[in-house]
C-alpha cells in the first residue's frame, strides 16, 4: 500500500481528479442529505455510497425508497440508470487488458463517469498499461474517498445548507457535463431528444418507470438513426 | 419488509448488479464475440439514459405545481453550452450555478 501510495503514476491519478472531486462535492451532499431524508441509519448511508458507488444510483434509490416502492422496481431502476457502465467496461477493456486479473477486478469496482472520462483522456494519449492502471487506480481511489466525505457530511450537516443554495440543482449539472459533450453526432442527438421527449411525456407512470422507457426508447431510436446515416452515406 | 433491512438488500443487490455492469466488458473481452448490433446499440446508452435521468431534474413534471421554472431551463441549457465545449465538469458547475443564482436574485428583485 505505501509503495503504490509513492507511486509517481498513482499520485498523477490522484492530483488529476481533484478538480473533479470538488465539482462532485454538492452531488455527494445531495445523496447524503438523500439518504437522510429517506430514513437511512449512518451505516446504511455509508453502505449506500460506499459500495454501490454511484450518485445516479443512489438518488434514485432513496427516492424510491423513501416513496414506498417495492425491492424489484428499485433494483431494475438502478440497473437500468447503472447500464453505461457496460459501456464504460466495453471502452475500458482493450486498455486493461494488459493487467493482471486481480487488477482488471479491482479497478471495475471504481469504473464511474468521472475516473473514465479521465482515464481515456490518459490512455489515448498512449501511456504504457501498467502505468495507466495505477494513473486509473489513483483517481479511482481519490474520488471514492471524496465520495464517502461528501456523503456523510451531506447526512450530518445537509440540514444546515440554506434550500435558497439550490444545491439540488448541482445533480443535473454534473450529468449535463458528462452528457452534452456527446451531442456531436446526429444518432446522438436522436438518441437524446427521443428520451427527453419520452420521458417528460410518460412521467404519469408510477415508480419512475418512465425513466427505464425513455432509456430503452432513445437506445433503440439512436441505433436505427445509426442505421439510417449508414444507409444515407453508403450510397 | 422492514426499512432498514430493504435499504441492505437495495445495498447489496444493486451494488452487486453496477460491479458486474463495470467489469462486464473487462473480464469478457476477446474471450467471447460480441454481437455487433449491441456494440452499436451501447454507443447510444449514454446520451439515452443521462439525459432520460436529467431532464426530469431541470423541467419537472407537466401539470405539476412548478412546471418549467425557467431560471433552471436557462441555467441548465447555458451549463450544456459550457459542458459542450469546455468538457469539463467543474466549469459546467460553476457556470450552470452562477446563472441560477443570478437568475434567481434577478426574479426576486423584480418581484
Amino acid at each position: 500500500m505505501r509503495r503504490i501510495a509513492s507511486d509517481p503514476d498513482f499520485r498523477a491519478g490522484f492530483a488529476e481528479m481533484v478538480p473533479a472531486c470538488v465539482a462532485m462535492v454538492p452531488f455527494g451532499l445531495v445523496c447524503g442529505v438523500g439518504a437522510a431524508a429517506a430514513g437511512a441509519s449512518v451505516w446504511g448511508a455509508i453502505g449506500l455510497s460506499a459500495i454501490v458507488f454511484s450518485g445516479a444510483a443512489q438518488i434514485l434509490a432513496v427516492q424510491l425508497l423513501a416513496a414506498g416502492a417495492p425491492l424489484a422496481v428499485i433494483v431494475l431502476t438502478c440497473f437500468v440508470a447503472g447500464l453505461r457502465f457496460v459501456i464504460y467496461s466495453a471502452a475500458m477493456a482493450p486498455y486493461l487488458r494488459p493487467l493482471p486479473a486481480r487488477w482488471q477486478q479491482g479497478l471495475a469496482f471504481l469504473l464511474t463517469d468521472q475516473a473514465f472520462a479521465a482515464s481515456v483522456r490518459r490512455f489515448d494519449a498512449g501511456a504504457d498499461p501498467h502505468a495507466g492502471g495505477r494513473h486509473f487506480l489513483g483517481g479511482g481511489f481519490a474520488l471514492w474517498m471524496f465520495w464517502q466525505a461528501t456523503n456523510v457530511a451531506g447526512y450530518f450537516l445537509g440540514n444546515l445548507i440554506p434550500p435558497s443554495w439550490s444545491l439540488d440543482f448541482a445533480v443535473p449539472l454534473c450529468f449535463i457535463a458528462l452528457v452534452a459533450p456527446h451531442f456531436r453526432t446526429s444518432p446522438t442527438i436522436a438518441a437524446a431528444v427521443a428520451a427527453g421527449v419520452a420521458v417528460i411525456a410518460l412521467s404519469g407512470l408510477p415508480m419512475k418507470l418512465n425513466l427505464i422507457v425513455a432509456g430503452v426508447t432513445g437506445i433503440v431510436v439512436g441505433t436505427l438513426a445509426d442505421f439510417a446515416r449508414e444507409r444515407w452515406t453508403a450510397r | 419488509m422492514d426499512g432498514a433491512l430493504k435499504l441492505w438488500a437495495v445495498v447489496a443487490i444493486v451494488g452487486l448488479l453496477n460491479y458486474v455492469s463495470r467489469l462486464s466488458f473487462i473480464a469478457l473481452f476477446a474471450r467471447r464475440h460480441v454481437p455487433p448490433l449491441l456494440v452499436r446499440a451501447f454507443r447510444y446508452v449514454p446520451a439515452a439514459m443521462l439525459t432520460a435521468l436529467v431532464l426530469p431534474m431541470i423541467v419537472g413534471a407537466p401539470g405539476a405545481v412548478g412546471f418549467a421554472p425557467a431560471p433552471k431551463i436557462v441555467a441548465a441549457t447555458l451549463a450544456g453550452i459550457v459542458a459542450f465545449f469546455t468538457r469539463s465538469t467543474l466549469k459546467t458547475l460553476g457556470a450552470g450555478m452562477l446563472a441560477l443564482w443570478a437568475l434567481q436574485a434577478a426574479s426576486g428583485s423584480m418581484g
